[in-house]
């Protein structure tokens, strides 16, 4: 049970929230779609006097554009797998919230925004963001600026977030670039233990691994891929010289993740290339 | 509880359909493929009060809200092992909304120490005193220290960062071998060791047996700790009435031993507290009675002045232990795999001793040896070892889950080793259907064709088919791997001593207007048990199921019974119900012979009536023979035993308590049993275990509800898989539990089970009264075995083995590395 004394509010305007933010900095907890906060609250997990309700912004418009894909930051799961504009237009968003762990309820109430700044590094969304190069609309006391997925992330469950800032929304360039996929869980109730958002674009390849390391890992790996598929035993070590420190969980030790981590970023690619692993 | 009362079922020709005496399955039952027309009176009983389950609408305790009610919240400890030195929950009783504070002197002042649901001294074992709250020393993290009941749970719980408590911390030992060693932390320092007990389980001479054998094989297994998970936690409420009585709400498996206990423990006079047992939403040995929150809420209830609900969180509920085992073992045999001897080093981490009783499956853990299979000489030894863990309580399964996967292990090991398949080294080691009954050391089986059961499930499965798909799959350099599992599952356990008892009782109780009710002391975990002992009674007085109810679970109205474990309902209350209406049926005849003119034994109950067969013109219906009693009973001749309620007690007969000349005893009197197929593909690369087929048939004798068995076998089943695959609680080297939510205790969900293909054979026992064995349990061990078999025959091709469970991707690509890269970095 929430066991402190605590206040709702529901702001009209951006900067009305991001004022409620400032006043009860440091007690103080945005609500998207609630699934991780308010258990923890329930759990006596997290403390805080105040919750700022997004909801009346409004916030759960997608909108495709020609050069891009707007996400507001009450857009569910469910919406997702719905809009058929935001299929066709960011299939890689779409898988990815199809295999987000939680069932019904969670793709119902959820939110990718909300996942997104939870910043848990045993969560499926702030890999796939920065993956494809997605960037965070922050609304702030000192008004909006942009941030690429690639920089929010600090630690884990730490983001850039200043105080008073909130995301607004999700936007997601409409590039040409296909994207291969793979993710490893121990069941279908786990959280993921090992992502790779793999990319090739302009002779670029990349790939973003998650859940191995507190943040996302981004790896650059174009001059492995100059004549063709990645190279495989050259994309192996490379992955796992960017993990030195791999994230532990109760699911799964570190060096388990980063042992399968250059199998997952290879099945991505495999997939990606048309190539078997 | 009250059931809900039975409602009359529309009917198109406007008369009732009579079931048989019982419904004996009929061989195609079993198919569940199969959209049958059920033949007359073949109809399996409509679930009662299944659509208040569907709807969402039946009441379960935390749905109770009496006016007035408080909430309870309970201090635990934060150390594993540690001295209580001062409890001061001074602040706490001025925090906002607290009505009551319970510290361990209140608790000790207030009542006794709690009786163990097993009493370990009663087997030989050591023992200690477990008061409600701890006030001198906690031996696990979880602990309960001090206990809050506020206006709201909130307030209750806000209340208990206001306790101080002083601890000094001791060195904690959380694993069975370290506490073993010389020089470890006592858990209870006057033992003298951590060693709570150690069960012998032999015949013949194992050692001699396995030195002369052929060839023989060691190997060790291990299982981590994990548990139940029922969907709905413990919960309990107590409320008092001014004249001192006390009513207690329990989600509870055993409502009258529970009032024992609180009689015992607060000093009241049992016929003073009414216990009730709500509606269940899985129980599975984790709501066996005997808990500290049980009498902790009567005492915070009588504190505040008004009724207290506490309710088991998440956390809590994954602190109680199960099924942490280990074996160390060797095994000979001949060259056509006959096992010619076993011997077993069974190890239970027990965790820290309580009142609760699931320390005892250590005893199943040993007994169940050597299951199915004919063996002369074995010696298990199973020992029940105390840690700073939480307390073991029951777990479906009960410690013969853990005998199955080790004996099917050595039979896929001899199997492997001898190049033999597996099958047919289960059916060289089978005991012979024509021996039966059969004993072994703690054992006497009372029937069974376990070559038939094998047979059927390696049909079903098309086992040849599989093992050409197989030889494929390795060609291709896949993983692919089928499991055998053959699993006896001893049900019916009698334990003289304990409340834990192999008889009960059921009162049939017939109405004036012809209604029926059932008063039965079995209760149900939420199975349905109730729809199947409406559906014997009104078997036997011939009248529609819907016209019976049965009352489970208020002590204030039910005969006296043991409640609900070890499978044992349909054999003991179920049939205790059947002999009481026949007696029923009897004096109804009596009376029906005097009103028809008709002889007795002339007489025939069905279809609502009662009819002389000799003129089928006279007849009376059910009920005016009934309200004839009534009104004329003991007035008009002939109808002279008016008493239409009659009480019976009945039990398996198959308990041999008493050993025989050669130390033989049997505490368990049924043992259904059933066969498993697992079908898995590895993955090499990442250890991620794919099972993608099951098939299992069972035989649990005679069936009376088809559905309700495959339900119990399709949940024992997904247990045994969660257990094998995912679901763990781990501990830190100092003692603190780390899954405290279902996101870290991983249980199957239904995108993770294969589609279980079930099929059935039908071995009935000679010893009870319908020939009915258990059917709750089987599925656990077997589910268990046969994924551990499968996974480790999809890794036979790299020589690994996997013998830490659970078999999750690392501890599966640990294996894996372990036999394809030894003494490599991981």
């Amino acid at each position: 049970m929430i066991r402190t004394p605590l206040r709702y509010h529901r702001p009209r305007t951006p900067d009305e929230a991001s004022a409620l933010l400032v006043e009860h900095r440091g007690d103080v907890a945005v609500l998207g779609g609630g699934t991780q906060l308010l258990p923890q609250m329930n759990r006596d997990q997290v403390h805080v006097g105040h919750l700022v309700d997004l909801r009346g912004l409004g916030l759960r418009r997608i909108e495709v554009t020609d050069d891009q894909v707007v996400v507001e930051a009450l857009v569910t799961y469910a919406d997702v797998l719905l809009s058929r504009d935001l299929s066709r237009a960011a299939p890689h968003l779409r898988r990815v919230a199809h295999g987000v762990t939680g069932g019904r309820q969670i793709r119902n109430t959820g939110t990718l925004a909300g996942s997104a700044c939870f910043a848990m590094p045993g969560s499926d969304m702030p890999a796939a963001l920065v993956g494809i190069d997605a960037i965070l609309r922050l609304h702030g006391p000192d008004g909006a600026r942009e941030v690429r997925a690639a920089d929010f992330y600090v630690d884990a469950f730490t983001t850039v977030l200043r105080p008073g800032e909130f995301v607004l929304a999700i936007t997601i360039p409409r590039t040409a670039a296909r994207t291969g996929y793979c993710k490893v869980k121990h069941s279908s109730g786990s959280w993921p233990i090992a992502t790779a958002t793999a990319r090739r674009l302009d002779g670029s390849a990349t790939v973003t691994l998650g859940s191995v390391h507190a943040t996302p890992l981004h790896v650059d790996v174009s001059d492995l891929a100059s004549n063709g598929p990645v190279d495989r035993a050259a994309l192996a070590d490379r992955v796992r010289s960017a993990l030195p420190a791999p994230w532990t969980d109760v699911l799964a030790p570190g060096d388990y993740r980063a042992r399968i981590a250059g199998v997952v970023a290879a099945r991505a690619f495999s997939e990606l290339e048309g190539v078997p692993a | 509880m009250t059931q809900s009362p039975p409602r009359p079922r529309p009917r198109d020709d406007g008369e009732a359909t009579t079931p048989p005496p019982f419904a004996v399955t009929p061989e195609v039952d079993g198919d569940t493929a199969v959209d049958r027309e059920p033949a007359p009176g073949r109809l399996h009983p409509l679930r009662r009060d299944g659509d208040l389950l569907l709807t969402g609408r039946a009441e379960f305790l935390d749905d109770i809200a009496l006016p007035g009610l408080l909430h309870a919240a309970v201090l635990r400890s934060p150390h594993a092992h540690a001295r209580v030195l001062r409890v001061d929950a001074t602040a706490a009783r001025q925090a906002r909304g607290v009505r009551a504070v319970l510290a361990p002197e209140d608790a000790d002042a207030q009542a006794a120490p709690l009786p163990a649901f097993f009493e370990p001294s009663i087997v030989g074992g050591k023992t200690s005193t477990f008061r409600i709250l701890a006030g001198t020393k906690v031996t696990y993290v979880g602990e309960a220290v001090a206990a809050v009941a506020a206006e709201t749970l909130a307030d209750a719980e806000a209340a208990l960062e206001l306790i101080e408590v002083e601890y000094e911390v001791l060195p904690a030992v959380v694993d069975a071998e370290d506490a073993l060693a010389p020089g470890a932390p006592l858990v209870f320092g006057e033992w003298g060791d951590n060693l709570l007990a150690v069960f012998p389980f032999a015949e013949g001479d194992a050692a001699a047996a396995v030195a002369a054998a052929p060839h023989r094989l060691s190997g060790e297994l291990h299982t981590q700790r994990h548990h139940t998970a029922p969907m709905e936690t413990r919960g309990y409420i107590a409320s008092w009435d001014r004249a001192g009585r006390l009513t207690f709400w329990g989600s509870t498996q055993n409502p009258h031993p529970l009032r024992t206990n609180l009689s015992t423990v607060l000093g009241l006079p049992e016929d003073r507290i009414r216990v009730i047992a709500t509606r269940l939403g899985g129980g599975f040995g984790h709501k066996f009675n005997g808990y500290a929150e049980e009498p902790l809420v009567c005492l915070l209830a009588r504190a505040a002045g008004g009724p207290v609900k506490w309710v088991e969180t998440r956390a809590d509920a994954l602190l109680v232990g199960a099924r942490e085992f280990s074996h160390r073992f060797t095994v000979g045999y001949d060259d056509t795999g006959r096992i010619l001897g076993i011997q077993d080093r069974v190890v239970g981490n027990i965790g820290a001793l309580g009142s609760w009783g699931g320390w005892s499956m250590t005893f199943p853990a040993g007994m169940t040896f050597p299951g199915p299979y004919k063996v002369a000489d074995y010696d298990i030894q199973s020992h029940a070892v105390v840690t700073n863990k939480a307390p073991w309580n029951g777990a479906r399964g009960y410690g013969k889950e853990t005998a199955c996967l080790a004996l099917e292990r050595m039979v896929d090991l001899i199997a492997a080793e001898r190049g033999l398949d597996p099958a047919d080294v289960r059916r060289v080691n089978f005991i012979p259907e024509d021996e039966f009954p059969f004993w072994t050391a703690a054992k006497h089986l009372d029937s069974g064709n376990y070559a038939g059961a094998l047979d059927k499930v390696l049909a079903l499965s098309d086992y040849r088919g599989l093992r050409a798909r197989q030889e494929r799959a390795r060609a291709g350099g896949r993983l692919f791997g089928i499991g055998l599992a053959f699993e006896l599952t001893p049900e019916g356990g009698d334990f003289a001593g304990s409340f834990v008892r192999g008889y009960d009782t059921s009162t049939v109780r017939v109405y004036p207007s012809g209604a029926v009710t059932v008063l039965t002391g079995v209760t149900s975990p939420g199975t349905g048990n109730e729809t199947s002992i409406a559906h014997l009674v009104a078997s036997e007085l011939g009248i529609p199921s819907e016209q019976v109810s049965v009352v489970q679970g208020d002590t204030d109205t039910c005969p006296y019974g043991f409640g609900n474990f070890t499978s044992r309902s349909l054999a003991t209350g179920g049939a205790a119900a059947v002999l009481a209406a026949r007696e029923i049926r009897d004096r109804m005849s009596g009376a029906a012979a005097a009103l028809l003119d008709c002889a007795a034994d002339d007489l025939r109950f069905a279809d609502g009536n009662v009819t002389c067969v000799t003129v089928p013109t006279s007849s009376l219906s059910f009920a005016e023979v009934a309200e004839t009693v009534y009104r004329r009973g003991l007035a008009a001749p002939g109808l002279d035993q008016p008493l239409l309620e009659v009480t019976r007690v009945d039990l398996p007969h198959n308990f041999h308590h008493v050993p025989d000349e050669q130390g033989r005893f049997s505490a368990y009197p049924s043992y259904p049993y059933s066969a498993h197929v697992a079908v898995v593909e590895v993955d090499a690369e990442t250890g991620v275990v794919d099972l993608f087929e099951f098939h299992a048939v069972d035989d649990c004798g005679n069936v009376v509800s088809p559905r309700f068995v495959e339900g119990q076998l399709y949940g024992a089943i997904s247990m045994g898989i969660g257990g094998a695959l995912w679901e763990h609680q781990p501990y830190t080297t100092d003692g603190q539990p780390v899954a405290t939510q279902f996101k870290h205790y991983l249980t199957p969900r239904a995108g993770d089970l294969p589609a279980i293909r079930l099929d059935s054979q039908h071995t009935p026992s000679p010893f009870t009264l319908l020939g009915t064995k258990g059917a709750g349990e089987s599925g656990v061990g077997g589910g268990l075995a046969a994924c551990v078999n499968a996974v480790n025959d999809a890794l036979a091709p790299l020589g690994a083995t996997a013998h830490h469970l659970p078999l999750n991707p690392p501890n599966v690509l640990a294996a894996i590395d372990a036999a394809t890269n030894p003494g490599g970095a991981r």
